[in-house]
């Protein structure tokens, strides 16, 4: 990380999620957990109490038949640029934003498990573990030596594949390219994403996709008006989505609807 | 310097303070912290050498191509292969976590295999009848199973129901207008990533009784009442052929809630905007039939040839759907399981068996058939097995690649082929290498090679250079036949199916209803117990005005019956399952019982 005295900062990653393209597949939900050794389910977890760096929600425009539209809406740390709510919470300093990458971290060994931020989050992107990381006998073999399991009664969520983001930096330097330029790399989610519906890059970076994408007039943001400027973009053509990114309706809530 | 004891309570009280205000106990809860990391309950990964290997995944016929990343010799990660003329980089959940399977916990690590080698050599001595069951025909396995089963005196080799034909595929690039019956076409239908490529070439209209996710990304989605495709189906003939078959479109729409002006228009989108194609989840032989009125064999619908197999094989067992094999016939039946493939209900499978059945089941875990077999023989998985993939309903050409082991099958281990090639006799020899060497000597199609999907033509490869090219996850692909004759539809008329509405007043909708009975990687339940994007196994969903009325809640415990069986579920509700219908969860259980369209009943517990 780079010095807060002097913060240069070498990119600002982000990523655009095109709603009309997500098919609700679910394939990010599960690159992320392999690549950031998630465990499956413990027998007591429920969508509560689970944890899912990236979680994937259908929502409806709460019209009735033939009227009624859905779509699929990827919802993962939205790594906050401004304000950045979780960062100001925590007590621990836990978490922090990198100066050099605009990335959110956490940083579980030094997170108490207070669950501050998981309330100060207004994505609800955060997730905490409630059990000891567990996997079916063996499968332990299978885990990403690049990241470390966390333990029970700490909070986690996205940090855009640190992982990978650190293996890029080994091989940038191995090629002899200065620490203070951006390496590029994909997050696991996007890799994984079949249908190109999400894009990651440097949003400093004006011929990256996603500085491109985000700059289009379907593009827009989560709970926008909250000022924590998120370098997450979604796009969408259709207006009630985009309406839908506001704020919720209120009285709107209807009996539970599953994918 | 008088020692009290206020003093030394004083001098405690702020040394303790005093503490607060150092470093030490902030550093200890740290240190705590660090060391809570390490502790004996998390798991600390493997450490070692990366490397890259490339395979094509078996999990289902689209093969699609896989880049892993392997720890030594254990795969960490897998990912789609961007570059790939077909896949072009997709990858469903199931195959991003197709290396946990060898670690799953259903998995069968051991069998009698020598009960079971003795059961078949005797029912080839006494000439009894013996079948293969295949559920994924196409592959050189398959090739080996019907020779050797024309290698004895008394062999069948079956497969489950086709109801396009056996060489028929989708020529989606080809179609402009895709009506589908449920057809799960944008949730791995055919080859996800052909399907996402074409997508925009054409016009997709779902029916579905639910907003499915393919509903959920049609250009136009038909909610129909659960259960009535086949009327609906029948309308839309009617309308195509001025009254000469199907119903009446009042009576249609009286039975599906679709409109007749609606049923009208979807026949004028057949037939309007170009080529078009109807596809169905359930096979059924009245929505099919639409094809055949709109004209799609020979546009749409087209005839794949064979990949090339050596002349020597040629001497093979026919192929038979279940349904042609005479009931109570089959002494020995042996299923091989070792991939997820069609899953044909148990109870039409039992009605072929005879008297005192052996049924031998090559599978990796008892979650299929291994529950009704006598003998489960435990088979390697995905990624340790070597074996080709049998083409995909979207494969218009002949394809060959292969699934190439990632990492090595545990001891004990049977491959189906080779047991039952040694039992009938059939010379030994290694299959995947002639048929590849067959590919060579036809001299047509090319070779997508790992890791850029680089095309090269088989005419300029020597055999051995594309066997190792087929060893490394190449994909070898020919040119469609454009003087094949069109695929002639067999198709029977209209299904009529008996309506206990009395005694099942629900109607089933299965979810994920291609799916097949065998289990996933556990970390699928980030997509179903962690969150609700999909139904988790043993689930099924109520509308709440549904469960209201039989006085279920969420979460109870209930029975799901049908005049097949029944089967104990979980019930949730779920505003978006009509009333009078009842979602479930696909999987071995339930598929034994009840399909789409079926009438049901759920009993609280």
């Amino acid at each position: 990380m780079i010095s807060k005295k002097n913060p240069v900062r070498t990119a600002r990653y982000g990523m655009t999620i095109d709603i009309d393209r997500c098919n609700g597949c679910g394939a990010c939900m599960v690159a992320c957990a392999v690549e950031n050794n998630i465990p499956p389910a413990h027998a007591g977890a429920s969508d509560r109490k689970g944890l899912t760096w990236i979680r994937v929600f259908k929502v409806d425009n709460g019209a009735e038949y033939p009227a009624k539209r859905s779509v699929f809406i990827p919802v993962l740390c939205q790594q906050c640029d401004k304000d950045t709510p979780c960062v100001h919470v925590c007590p621990q300093q836990a978490v922090d934003l990198d100066p050099a990458t605009g990335v959110v971290g956490q940083m579980p060994e030094r997170c108490l498990g207070c669950r501050y931020c998981m309330a100060a989050c207004p994505y609800h992107a955060r997730y905490f573990n409630w059990w000891d990381p567990e996997w079916p006998a063996g499968m332990e073999k299978t885990l990403n030596p690049d990241v470390a399991p966390r333990m029970r009664g700490v909070v986690e969520k996205c940090n855009f594949c640190h992982g990978r983001w650190h293996a890029a930096r080994e091989r940038a330097a191995a090629a002899g390219k200065p620490n203070t330029e951006p390496v590029t790399y994909t997050p696991a989610c996007a890799e994984a994403c079949p249908t190109g519906a999400i894009q990651f890059g440097d949003l400093k970076d004006p011929s990256s996709a996603p500085a491109q994408a985000s700059q289009k007039p379907e593009a827009f943001r989560l709970l926008e008006k909250l000022g924590t400027e998120p370098k997450i973009y979604y796009r969408s053509k259709r207006e009630w989505v985009r309406a839908i990114a506001s704020a919720p309706k209120p009285g709107a809530r209807k009996e539970p609807s599953r994918g | 310097m008088n020692t009290s004891r206020r003093k030394i309570l004083q001098f405690m009280g702020g040394s303790a303070v005093g503490a607060l205000f150092t470093p030490v106990p902030w550093r200890l809860i740290t240190d705590a912290a660090l060391w809570s990391e390490n502790w004996p309950g998390v798991p600390v990964p493997v450490r070692g050498e990366s490397r890259t290997g490339f395979t094509n995944c078996s999990l289902c016929t689209a093969g699609c191509a896989v880049r892993a990343r392997l720890i030594g010799e254990q795969p960490v990660a897998l990912a789609g292969v961007p570059g790939h003329p077909v896949s072009r980089g997709a990858l469903c959940p199931f195959g991003l976590t197709g290396h946990h399977l060898p670690y799953h916990p259903a998995r069968v690590k051991s069998g009698p295999v020598k009960e079971a080698w003795a059961a078949v050599a005797d029912a080839i001595a006494k000439g009894d009848r013996i079948a293969v069951l295949d559920l994924r025909p196409g592959r050189t396995a398959s090739w080996t199973y019907r020779r050797a089963m024309a290698a004895i005196r008394n062999g069948a080799y079956i497969v489950p129901p086709r109801p396009l034909g056996p060489a028929t595929a989708v020529n989606l690039a080809a179609a402009k207008t895709v009506l589908s019956f449920g057809a799960p076409l944008l949730e791995g239908w055919g080859t996800p990533g052909n399907v996402i490529a074409l997508r925009d070439g054409f016009r997709l209209i779902q029916v579905d009784a639910v907003e499915s996710r393919t509903a959920a990304l049609a250009d136009l989605w038909v909610a129909i009442n659960p259960g009535t495709e086949t009327e609906l189906a029948l309308g839309i003939s009617n309308v195509l052929s001025g009254g000469a078959s199907g119903i009446n479109p009042a009576r249609a729409a009286s039975a599906t809630g679709v409109s007749e002006q609606q049923i009208a228009e979807l026949a004028r989108e057949l037939t309007g905007n170009g080529p078009a194609v109807v596809l169905d989840a359930a096979g059924s032989s009245a929505v099919l039939a639409l094809n055949t009125l709109i004209g799609a064999p020979g546009r749409t619908l087209v005839t794949r040839r064979e990949t090339p197999v050596p002349e020597a094989w040629k001497k093979a067992a026919p192929a038979t759907e279940l349904a042609e094999i005479p009931e109570r016939s089959v002494r020995v039946l042996l299923i091989d399981e070792s991939a997820p493939g069609e899953y044909i209900p148990w109870g039409e499978i039992r009605k072929k068996l005879a008297a005192n059945p052996v049924v031998i089941a090559f599978a990796w875990s008892r979650a299929g058939y291994g529950r009704y077999a006598q003998y489960v023989l435990p088979a390697a998985v995905y990624p340790e097995t070597l074996e080709d993939i049998p083409p995909a309903i979207d494969a218009v050409a002949p394809v060959f690649r292969m699934t190439v082991p990632l990492q090595a099958p545990p001891a004990g281990m049977v491959n189906p082929g080779e047991f039952i090639a040694t039992a009938t006799g059939l010379p030994r020899g290694d299959a995947l290498r002639e048929r590849s060497d067959a590919i060579h000597k036809s001299g047509r199609g090319a070779l997508a090679a790992m890791p850029d999907g680089k095309l090269t033509p088989v005419k300029e490869m020597k055999p051995e250079d594309l066997w190792k090219a087929l060893n490394a996850g190449g994909y070898w692909m020919d040119t469609p036949d454009e003087k094949a004759a069109p695929p002639r539809l067999a198709l029977a008329g209209p299904e009529a199916g008996p309506v206990e509405a009395a005694s099942f007043p629900l109607v089933a909708i299965l979810t994920e209803a291609r799916g097949s009975a065998a289990p996933a990687s556990p970390l699928m339940s980030k997509l179903y117990q962690e969150s609700n994007l999909r139904l988790g196994p043993g689930r099924a969903a109520l509308h709440p005005a549904t469960a209201k009325a039989y006085g279920i809640e969420e979460g109870a415990r209930a029975t799901l019956e049908t005049a097949q069986g029944r089967r104990d579920i979980f019930v949730i509700l779920d505003s978006a399952v009509p009333p009078g219908s009842v979602k479930v969860a696909s999987g071995p259980g339930v598929l034994d019982i009840c399909a789409t369209g079926e009438r049901a009943r759920v009993v609280p517990a």
